[in-house]
């Protein structure tokens, strides 16, 4: 495997730092409570006091300027969650974390579309939600348009809510594409879109960190981490399990992968001879 | 609150997006577009002078300020009213959504989460003023008259404006997380407009022989003295006092700083429910 492209040079500044990191989710808050039980329970009787939840918690880490940081580990184990705190749309409730420098958060590709407007508009509009200036998105308008392919160019001029689900994340991702944000949360976006468009953004999202862009990626794919990633962080049962290189976080994941499952077939076999 | 205002400052451009955005999804969805957003009003305000203008006209319209042959008559004293009431009411119902509908938005982009109820507020806001033509109109046709009065309208834009943000930050945030206060409002804003002298004069209530303690409730609501200050301008009779003035421009004051408390208190909640 090659060298990734994300390798940060030891003295770079720290642009992301996460100290002591904790987020806590009200187990009895599963579902929306209506009026009716909150005037009856009040706040007293929610069964959270004590009994929260804290899908991530005691997480410390520092990212350098340039770095491309893969994310591993089991579903619901606080991966995104550990993203949205970094993208700041999550407030911690124990710990800080520090993001020095705008960031674009690749987690929702079409968050901002609204489907009654045009693709143009909506360009502009979510372009400039994410803080790009009108002259910017009037420059690189046909390079977005380009990118998101030819199915996306001819209804450029149409409502969104006819486009392909497919045409709104082309649309999305080239649009995001071209922000010059020094700071990219990517989560699990590469998984969409057809084999053509999948590798169009692997070459785009390799431009970008050749720009010293620091990146944090979170995926299942083992081939993206390598690809992209120099370091790992390994997070298990939502506390920072590993943090090394890519190829050590993987491993110690698959490890543990590989470990359960053994048990589990152990578990099976045994409750199997118990029963029998 | 000072660096969160200056955040909100420094985004307005996110709000002016947001408000241009809603305008253009809204008149664009129909041909009539403009024309639509007036009817309601309109339809309002006929509605209203027929019953209390003509059928119970003893109660409206020989009340109103001046009696029935006051310049702008009954008519023009109903729709002075009806407009600003609308811009309050629509974004109370707008409220409610004002998170939920941007929930995407905001849970992927890091924007300052006021932005939302603001851009309700000035949405509506804008479309109020999209009215005013229409009520130039019939200011014209039934030969209302203004003067100085006219200095009423900045003032109380202003603090009809702290009012509604105030309700709209405290609706936007409970609502994520205690749903059915959508439904409340339904009725909250039903109560909340017989009980403003929005399509009746103010002295209807305080010449009624209530009890004193029900008078002074009734003139403890901000939204007297903001419909007062709207009336005052077409009918220089309906000026509020001192009193009445300081206590609507308090009470606007009141609500803004509990519902940006509100808001700021249950934002991280709100985050982790969207």
């Amino acid at each position: 495997m090659a060298d990734p492209v994300g390798e940060a040079p030891k003295e770079a500044p720290v642009v992301i730092r996460a100290d002591g990191l904790g987020v806590e989710f009200k187990a009895g808050r599963k579902r929306r409570r209506s009026l009716r039980e909150f005037f009856i329970h009040g706040t007293r009787r929610e069964p959270d006091h004590g009994a929260g939840y804290w899908p991530l918690r005691g997480v410390s880490f520092a990212i350098r300027k340039g770095e491309c940081v893969g994310i591993v580990g089991r579903n619901g184990t606080g991966k995104s969650t550990l993203l949205k705190l970094i993208a700041g749309v999550l407030m911690p409730d124990e710990g800080t974390v520090t993001v020095d420098g705008r960031v674009a958060p690749l987690l929702e590709l079409r968050a901002g579309f609204n489907d009654q407007l045009t693709g143009r508009e909506n360009v502009h509009l979510v372009g400039s939600l994410h803080g790009m200036s009108g002259a910017m998105i009037e420059r690189n308008f046909d390079a977005i348009v380009d990118f998101a392919g030819e199915g996306v160019r001819k209804d450029i001029d149409k409502p969104v809510r006819h486009y392909s689900s497919g045409m709104k994340v082309r649309l999305g991702f080239s649009l995001i594409a071209q922000l010059e944000h020094p700071i990219m949360l990517v989560d699990e976006v590469l998984a969409v879109g057809d084999k053509a468009f999948r590798k169009q953004c692997y070459e785009a999202i390799e431009r970008m960190l050749e720009n010293d862009r620091t990146m944090v990626l979170v995926s299942h794919n083992e081939g993206d981490l390598k690809r992209f990633c120099g370091r790992g962080l390994y997070i298990k049962d939502g506390g920072l399990a590993l943090d090394a290189g890519i190829d050590a976080a993987l491993d110690a994941y698959n490890a543990d992968t590989r470990a359960e499952a053994e048990a589990r077939t152990k578990r099976k076999k045994g409750g199997g001879g118990k029963a029998a | 609150m000072a660096s969160r205002a200056t955040a909100v400052w420094r985004d307005r451009r996110f709000v002016s997006l947001l408000v241009r955005r809603d305008l253009k999804v809204k008149y664009q969805q129909s041909v009539l577009g403009y024309a639509w957003s007036m009817l309601e009003p309109l339809a309002l305000a006929g509605i209203y002078f027929f019953v209390f203008g003509i059928l119970f006209s003893g109660g409206g319209a020989r009340t109103a300020p001046g009696g029935p042959d006051a310049p702008g008559g009954y008519a023009l004293f109903l729709l002075s009213g009806l407009l600003p009431w609308l811009w309050l009411s629509a974004a109370l119902t707008d409220a409610c959504k004002a998170l939920i509908t941007h929930a995407k938005l905001i849970t992927t982009m890091k924007v300052p989460r006021e932005i939302f109820p603001v851009a309700v507020v000035t949405t509506k806001f804008v479309e109020y003023l999209l009215t005013w033509p229409v009520l130039l109109v019939f200011v014209f046709a039934l030969g209302g008259r203004t003067g100085w009065s006219l200095l009423w309208l900045p003032l109380v834009i202003v603090v009809q404006f702290v009012f509604t943000l105030g309700i709209t930050l405290l609706l936007s945030a409970v609502n994520v997380l205690v749903r059915d206060v959508e439904r409340i409002i339904r009725i909250l804003n039903r109560v909340l407009f017989y009980s403003s002298p929005i399509i009746y004069p103010l002295h209807m209530v305080t010449q009624a022989g209530l009890p004193g303690w029900f008078t002074t409730a009734y003139e403890l609501n901000p939204l007297v003295g903001i419909f007062q200050m709207h009336h005052a301008v077409w009918y220089p009779s309906e000026a509020p006092g001192l009193w009445p003035l300081v206590s609507t421009i308090g009470g606007a004051a009141v609500v803004f700083a509990v519902g940006y408390t509100v808001f700021r208190r249950l934002e991280s909640a709100v985050l982790k429910e969207l």
